[in-house]
Parts: structure tokens; sequence; C-alpha cells
């Protein structure tokens, strides 16, 4: 089955399903249009044969980098010159859309098609909150407590939606493009 | 110190061959004859250098440590090291020379203790008494402390010893060289040999740390609660023929007795520890060692039955002699029943020592260290010690039971006239190599494995084995 | 788990009053390898409630690439799986070659090939040593680190690193491999051959390790497939799932190769796959060193601070521990706008916290050992 066939077997049963504009390369990428897709969809894929939720994150569209966000000064170099700048710093760069929205991406694999499907869904930044998948796949519930613990998604009937990665001390979201480090007791 | 090899001594210059008178000059190589193959040379490691910073490289592949050390006897240092080794030999096996052939007195020198004239050893000369004349209470308790002593120091020279010969035989199971460095700053350091010395220094002078969770007490009485009996245990273990601390009747049932008080201190250690680790090992430790008590008594019932006896002497005594004049007649060659004792014997021994396939008191893996998780010091080794001396006591009781006790394994002249001590002792370090041996060789068993290993199969056989030595007796041994 | 017994057989016997106790597995414990720390609720031997926690060594790659270039990024990518870094550079350069649509060349393809298999072999050595150890058997840990430090001495002298390469570039390789290497390589697989051998009689088929192991642990392919388990993990447990022949990358289509299967999911099917593809790897790298093609080991086309069209990529790769993938976004920044890391031991090791209750507290080494983690990766 290629990607083409697979997609008009998905659209048959999901008609508000669309390609997405800007596709992982190489990979069929699907966008829904709003957050009560993604259950039926992901109930569809893994009754079709697409049993193995991949991989789970987002994407913080919100411009480019804070760099108060970093603990230490970036890319500190001691043999630049007086006055000289680093050579990474945080730039916007014209023509990208940046838009305060989290893109979420689920990844599903079809070991027998030798299938992946990516689904996108775009929410709004602050106070997003979807459906937990990890009634149907187990592999869910720590890539949704990391995209929690990272990026400040919730996702609505995770059994233990907690911090995972970062420390119970750490304020805020990390992977958030506007996140601020907060000095604790273990900074200098 | 340098570890570049160099030519011990170097090979006298080839002579050159006398050139035959009647060859004629034009062919001298193809008359003569084959000129020595010169020795050897040493030949430096190619350097190898980094393409891309052109850095040398160290040829690792030609400096394993064992090719380091290729020609260690060319090293003064190694051979002061060796003879260090042979002297401490040698020395152990004097005393024990002089402990096992002048023990044939002791019963006089014990007379003579008490009061009996020395006129029987002196052919010439006046007669002699002791100048003191002792009540019989106190020349026995100098006899015992003597007794005592000697034994306490085969405890604690076995732990010198065997700590050692662990360390090398387990690196060298494991392609390693193990112990090398150990004995002297100028290099008296023959395979290490001073390791154990050095360790147990370095040991005292540790802290000794009691937890603040630990009660204090029972922390520091739970080693000696394992050491103390052991050592108990030892005092009719046979050295050789006649060559006991304490000739009892009941000498196996004792040494079974005292040798089940150390659970008791396990259990202290690991409930005293305030640990989790420490708790979970010593009640593993009481269930391991309880349960394998069993096997090991009645795996050593037919070897009683046999021998008629509990006596370790006359249970020795019962192996010797020889069928045929060519095998022994120790009870590791009856058929079936003898090898079936031995193995269980052995596995149960190695379980009692709570050694590797059935370590689970202190799986490093699980529980740290199990119960000696929060002891340090001299409290630590304290365990060890008793830990060795229970491999050697094991070792010992093998040699006795099934090996023939001190008697040779050919019947032939130079091998009868070696004295019985020295074969016992031969035979328990042979058994020791098997501790040893398994110990790096096999994984862990895991705890109901253990449980049901015991009691699901050493135990049944080791019943089967007594019915078949009873039929062995009525209708063989008669 | 012929022998489980759960909190409710102990409450049927009122008369009897036991105690649950709680157990800190780690972070500092000899068997979690590393700074993992599981709260155990143990009733007797028997667990019934394990809580993972992980973090410990939680150091922000993905938020550190955000400002980095994506040459400094290969950097980050060895930290992760610091015992099978090679592949590790390998994803991650593959996506961002994908991101910029620059094609690598043939021997830059083979010797990433070799690499990667090499560092295989290195990485199932330090799991067969330190799997022994788990389970109480010494050792085979010092007969694989024998064969793991000829290993690291060929990267030594290919790369300069024994650890953490930076060897596999954007575009290539760092160095090309001089004949004097591939000689030694190829001196190291004559001399590694009999040493499966070897291992299989020390640990593989010994009696007492298969009753630790086999039937302990076991994990259906349904499971495995919820858990979304990868690499050997999931090819214990039946499901013949490897990257290499689901979606060849860098010529893995060239070489002929098997992927081993497992039967039941137990700890020994684990064990058995990684022990049979260290045969496999040393095929491939038989191969990859006959053939390989002459020619440039790094493509033309990165510049020096590569700025890739806006665009997203994933890449991904089977690694020492399963399927290791990177999802790329590039905003046409000279850094990364989003790199996300699909760690095959973070994934593998979810499943602990439902699989260990009910085992037994020396079956917990067993599982914890077979499914084979670096905190490094779980934590990132």
């Amino acid at each position: 089955m290629t990607q083409d066939e697979f997609f008009a077997k998905l659209q048959a049963k999901f008609p508000k399903l669309e390609k997405a504009a800007a596709p992982v390369k190489d990979y069929l990428t699907v966008r829904l249009s709003s957050k009560d897709q993604i259950e039926p969809v992901a109930q569809f894929l893994k009754d079709s044969g697409f049993d193995i939720l991949d991989m789970l994150t987002a994407t913080d569209l919100l411009g480019p980098v804070d760099m108060k966000g970093f603990i230490r000064q970036q890319n500190f170099n001691p043999f630049l010159p007086d006055g000289a700048t680093p050579e990474i710093e945080s730039a916007a760069t014209a023509g990208y859309p940046y838009r305060p929205a989290m893109d979420l991406l689920w990844s599903f694999i079809s070991v027998e098609n030798k299938l992946r499907v990516i689904v996108r869904l775009e929410q709004p930044r602050e106070g997003t909150s979807v459906p937990s998948l990890v009634p149907m796949f187990k592999s869910a519930d720590w890539q949704e407590r990391e995209t929690f613990d990272l990026l400040g998604i919730k996702f609505e009937g995770h059994p233990n939606l907690t911090k995972i990665l970062t420390p119970d001390f750490t304020v805020g979201h990390p992977l958030r493009k506007d996140y601020v480090h907060v000095k604790d007791r273990f900074d200098e | 110190m340098s570890d570049k090899p160099e030519e011990k001594k170097p090979e006298p210059a080839a002579v050159p061959a006398p050139a035959p008178a009647a060859a004629p000059a034009a062919a001298p190589a193809a008359a003569a004859p084959a000129p020595k193959p010169a020795p050897p040379k040493y030949v430096p490691p190619t350097p190898v250098f980094n393409r891309a910073n052109g850095r040398l490289i160290e040829d690792r592949f030609t400096t394993w440590p064992t090719q380091v050390f290729a020609n260690r006897w060319s090293r003064p240092g190694f051979q002061w090291g060796a003879g260090m080794l042979v002297g401490i030999f040698l020395g152990l096996g004097l005393t024990g020379f002089a402990i096992g052939e002048l023990s044939v007195w002791a019963a006089r020198v014990y007379a003579i203790l008490g009061g009996e004239p020395f006129k029987k050893f002196f052919l010439f000369g006046p007669t002699v008494v002791f100048p003191v004349k002792l009540a019989p209470l106190a020349v026995d308790a100098i006899w015992t402390a003597i007794k005592v002593l000697i034994v306490l120091h085969v405890v604690l020279i076995n732990g010198l010893w065997s700590i050692w010969w662990e360390r090398k035989i387990s690196a060298h199971i494991q392609s390693r060289v193990g112990p090398t460095y150990a004995g002297s700053p100028s290099g008296w350091n023959f395979h290490g040999w001073a390791q154990t010395a050095i360790d147990g220094i370095k040991l005292l002078l540790k802290e000794d740390i009691t937890p603040a969770a630990a009660d204090k007490w029972v922390h520091a009485l739970a080693p000696g609660l394992v050491v103390a009996p052991c050592i108990i245990a030892f005092a009719p273990v046979l050295f050789g023929d006649g060559m006991q601390a304490a000739n009892l009747d009941i000498g196996t049932l004792y040494i079974f007795a005292f040798a089940g008080i150390s659970v008791i201190g396990v259990v202290m250690a690991g409930w005293a520890s305030g640990n989790k680790y420490s708790l979970l090992g010593g009640l593993r430790g009481a269930a391991q060692i309880v349960s394998y008590e069993l096997p090991r008594g009645f795996s050593i019932v037919p070897v009683l039955m046999f021998a008629g006896s509990l006596d370790l002497q006359v249970i020795s005594n019962a192996q010797a002699g020889y069928w045929h004049g060519v095998i022994p007649r120790w009870f590791i060659f009856y058929p079936v029943v003898g090898q079936l004792a031995f193995v269980i014997f052995l596995i149960a021994s190695v379980a009692e020592t709570n050694r590797t396939p059935f370590d689970i008191p202190e799986a490093e893996s699980e529980l740290v260290s199990g119960f000696h998780t929060e002891y340090s010091g001299m409290k630590w080794s304290i365990f060890f010690l008793a830990e060795y001396a229970y491999v050697l006591l094991g070792s010992f009781l093998l040699a006795t039971f099934f090996l023939g006790g001190g008697a040779s394994p050919i019947n032939a002249v130079p091998f009868t006239l070696i004295p019985s001590w020295m074969w016992m002792l031969g035979k328990a370090m042979l058994m020791m190599f098997v501790f040893l041996w398994i110990r790096w060789t096999l994984p862990r068993f895991r705890v109901d494995q253990l449980m049901d290993f015991t009691w699901k199969f050493l135990l049944p056989w080791s019943f089967v084995n007594i019915a078949i030595a009873g039929l062995y007796l009525a209708f063989w041994l008669k | 788990m012929s022998n489980m017994m759960t909190a409710a057989d102990a409450s049927t016997m009122p008369e009897l009053k036991t105690d649950q106790l709680f157990i800190n597995l780690g972070p500092q414990h000899p068997s979690t390898h590393g700074v993992l720390r599981i709260g155990l609720t143990i009733e007797g031997e028997v667990i019934v409630k394990a809580v993972p926690d992980i973090g410990y060594l939680h150091r922000g790659t993905e938020k550190l690439a955000e400002v980095r270039n994506y040459h400094h990024c290969v950097v980050l990518t060895d930290r992760w799986d610091y015992v099978s870094a090679m592949p590790n550079n390998l994803v991650f350069c593959l996506a961002a070659e994908k991101l910029a649509g620059v094609k690598t060349t043939p021997r830059a393809d083979a010797l990433r090939v070799i690499m990667c298999e090499m560092n295989r072999i290195a990485s199932h050595l330090l799991f067969f040593g330190t799997y022994g150890i788990d389970l109480g058997a010494y050792t085979p840990f010092l007969y694989a680190f024998r064969e793991r430090e000829m290993v690291l001495d060929l990267f030594e002298m290919l790369c300069g690193a024994r650890l953490t390469y930076n060897y596999i570039r954007l575009g290539g390789v760092m160095v090309d491999a001089s004949p004097e290497w591939l000689k030694r390589t190829g001196e190291f697989i004559e001399y590694f051959k009999p040493r499966l051998d070897e291992y299989d009689t020390l640990l593989t088929y010994n009696p007492i390790f298969m009753a630790r192991t086999k039937g302990v642990g076991i994990v259906t392919a349904e499971e495995a497939k919820s858990w979304a388990l990868s690499g050997p993990n999931l090819r214990g447990s039946g499901v013949n799932y490897d990257v290499r022949k689901f979606a060849p990358y860098s010529g893995y289509e060239n070489y002929d190769f098997d992927v081993p299967v497992g039967t039941d999911g137990s700890c020994w099917d684990r064990y058995f796959c990684r022990v049979s593809e260290m045969r496999q790897s040393v095929r491939i790298i038989e191969q990859a060193i006959a053939k390989l093609p002459a020619g440039p080991f790094m493509a033309s086309g990165f510049a020096k601070v590569p700025k890739p069209v806006p665009g997203e990529a994933y890449a991904h790769v089977e690694a020492s521990r399963g399927d290791l993938g990177i999802y790329l976004a590039s905003d046409g920044g000279i850094s990364p706008f989003r790199m996300h890391v699909h760690a095959p031991s973070f994934i593998n090791l979810a499943m602990l916290q439902e699989k260990l209750v009910g085992m037994k507290v020396s079956d917990v080494i067993a599982l914890l050992g077979s499914i084979d983690i670096v905190l490094g990766e779980v934590d990132r």
C-alpha cells in the first residue's frame, strides 16, 4: 500500500481530513481540523494496521527562542575578540509565519505495510488541551507526560499527567519559546 | 623499574663453525653447518599516527598486561618476590610438618606438663622433672590454649592465603592477571604476593561507621557472632591422621551444630543495620542457610553409615586401603551413592558459604551488598574472614568424608610415604579451588529457584541416597 | 510467574500480619545502569507497585539545539546514548541532510555503516557483560570488555575518541579510513567471530542463566506494539521490525543480513536477539569492507553555517537500543527551530511500571537489564 492509496482510504472514512500543506519530508502527513478528530482517527489507524504510536510531540510556533531561557550564556567563547558578538544568537527569520500556536504531532507505524502516517494538529498556544491516547496506545503514557512537562500541553484523560524529566522546582515548561529560566538553589 | 622487555642473558655469540679445509672456497655456505639461529630480538611496535591530527596513537594491540610482563623473570624484584612467597609456603609447610610430626609426642608433652619425668626422652643424663608441679586443670588449660591458638591461626592464615588465591584464580579465569604490584616499592612483587596483607592493613585503618539508624550493640555484635562459631567449629576438624584439636566422638554433629549458629549473626547484621536492603539480605540468608542445612546433613548420612561413627578420625580410617590394590576405598568411589552424596554435600556447602550461585543474601546487583551493606573496616572484613573460614571448613570436610582424609590416592611407594597432613591439605586445597571455580563461572539463582532446588531436588535425592546406602550395607558391605 | 503472589492473596490470610515495604531502587544502585530510580513497594519478595522516576540526567539537549547551528548539534547527539554514539551522530546527520537536500557519497555511506555496526557490537558487548553481572555471573563481563576495548581502540585510531565520537558529520564523515585501519578492522572481525561462540558457552546456554531469564518478564507482541517498543525488545517479542529493512538508509539495502527475531518475548529472547545481532553486524562489516567504494568521504554542498529552507524532516535509524528518530523543523535560520528525539530507551523504559508488578525482586533486575537502557538517552 502506498501513501496515496492509504490516504484515499483515510479520506473515505474522514472526509474532512486533508494532506498537510507543508508535510514532514517523505512521509504521509495528515492535518486534523479539530481536536475532536484525533481519537476516531487514532482508532481507525489502529484498526487498519497502524498499531504502533511511534512518536508524540509538539512544536511551539511562537517566534524564535528567548535567550533568557538558558542558564548560561550561549556559546561562551573566550577566544572571541573584545566586543565581538557570539556566533549564535536567537534571531527571527524573515518570511516564516511565526504565530502563537502549538503544532502537535502524532506518528503511527504499520509494520505490515511498511508505512508511517504523521498526524498534525494545530491548537491555540495558551491552555492547550487535547484528548489523551493512553487508553488506545500505552506508549502515549510517558510521551504525553514528556510533552506536558516540556511544552505545557494538557492531555485530557491521562491517568497520571505529572512532570517526568524536569525537577519539581522547575518553573514553567522549558521548550516553550518564551520560557525564562528562574534561578534555583542549584544555580551558582 | 622498567617494564621494557630486555634480554635476560645474551646468548653466547655463536661460535663460527670451523671452515672445512677441503671445502672449495667457491661454495662455503653449502658445506658449512647451518649457523645457530640468532636469539629473537625485541622489535618495538610500529608507531601508528592519527591521520587527522598527526598525533601518535599508542599501539594497544601489543601492550596487553600479559605481554608487558612477558619476560618477568628477568626482573630481580620478581625473583625476590617469588622467594618471599616460596619462603612463606615453606615456613607454613615446616610449621605444619613440625606440628604434624611432633603431634605423635603430644601425649608425652601433656604428661610432662603434668609432672611425669623426662626420662624416656633422653637416653643419657639425669632424670628431669618439669620444674613446676601443675594442677591437672592448669595442664588442661595450657594444653587447650595451645591448640586453640593453632586452630585460630589456621583460620586467620587461611584468610590471608585464600583471598590472595581467589583473586589470582578469578583473575585468570576472567582473562586478567590479578594483583601484580603489591609487595614492595622496590619491586618484590611476585604475583602481588602481599596483596591481602596490605588490604588487611587498609581495612584496619578504615573508619568504622555505624549508621545512625542502626541498633548500635547488635550491629557491633553481629560480626563476632558470625565468626566465633566458625572458629569453634574447627575444633574437631581433621588436619591429618591424629591431628585434631579435639578428638570428639560426635565431631560431625559438633561441626554442623556450630556452623549453623552463624546464621543468627547474619540475621542480626541484617536487622540491626537499619537498612531495608540489609534486612532483605538477612532474611534471605536465614531462609537459605536453614534450608541447606538439611540436605547437607542428610547427604553425609551414607558416609556415617559406612564408617559407623561420627568421629572424623574413624571416618577417615574407614577409607583406608585399596580395591584390587589400585582404586582407593574412598567414599567418593562407592558407585552412585558416593558421587551423589559428594555432589549434594558440595552444593550445600557452597550454599552455606553464601557464594555465587547461591549468593542471594548478598546479591550485589539486587541488594547492594545484602546483610553487610552497612559495615565497613574490620567489621566488614570479619564477615569475609568467616566466609573464607567456612570455605576451608567445607574443603576439609569434603576431603575427610569423601576423599579418604590423609590417604594417598596412589598405592605406590613415593606417594604412600608422603605424610597424611600433606595429602589432607592438598585435597582440601583442591576442593577450595572447586569452590572458587564454581563461584567465578556460574550466575546466581533466584530466591524461589534456590528453595525449589533444595527442597525438591537435593533433599529427596539425599533420602534416596540413604536408602541405596542401606541396600549396600545389607548386601554388599556386610 | 507461576509463583506470583499478589497483595490480594496475602489479604486472604487475616491472621498473618504483613506489612508492605517501600524500597528505593536507585538512583545509586549497582544495577540500574545509571541514575534511574524505581520506587518499589514489595510484599515479601513480590512487587506490588513500581514507580520509575527518571530525569536525573536531563540536560535539555532539545532546548540547547535551538541556539546551536547544525554542525554544533552533532556534538550534542553524542551525549544521549553514550554507549553507542555513532547511530546518534548518524540520525541527526540524516535528518539534517534530508532537510537540506544534500546527498552523501557512497564511500561515506559505507563508512557510516561500518562504524554503526562496530558500535552496535560494542554496545551489545556492554549489554552482554552487564547483564551477566546483573544475574550474578561476573566473568562474562571481562570477556566482553576485552573485545569492546578492541572496538574502542579501533574507533580511537580512526577518530581519536573512545566514547563521544562526533565522527559522522553533515554530508559525510570526519576522516577517511586508512588501509591500515581497514586491515586492523578485518583482523578484529576474524578474531571476534570465534569469541561469539565462546559467549554462548559462557552465558547463553548456561542452565542457571536460562532458568533466570526464560519465561521471565514476558512481553507479548500486542503489548510490545502498544508500548511502541523497538529494537531487540520488540523483535524479542516476535515482531519483525528493523529500520534497516523497514526503511533502509545509508545503503543498508545493499548488504545481505538477517534480522534475528525471538519467539515469546521473555528476557532470554531479548538477550538472544542482541547476541545474534552481533553475528549479523559482523556479516555486514565484512561485506562493507569487501566492497568499500572509492571516492570522497565528504559530500560538497554543506555550507559552514547551513541555513536549510523552512520545512520539517524526520529520520530514523536502527540504533543499538532500537528505533532512534529525530524530528527536525527549520524556520530558515542557522539553528533548528525544533528538534525532537524519539529515544528508544525512554519509550522502552515506560513499560517498566506495568510489567514489574507481580515480579520478584530478583526478576526486576533481570527485566531491567534485558531492556538495556542508557540513562543518557532516557533523560536526554
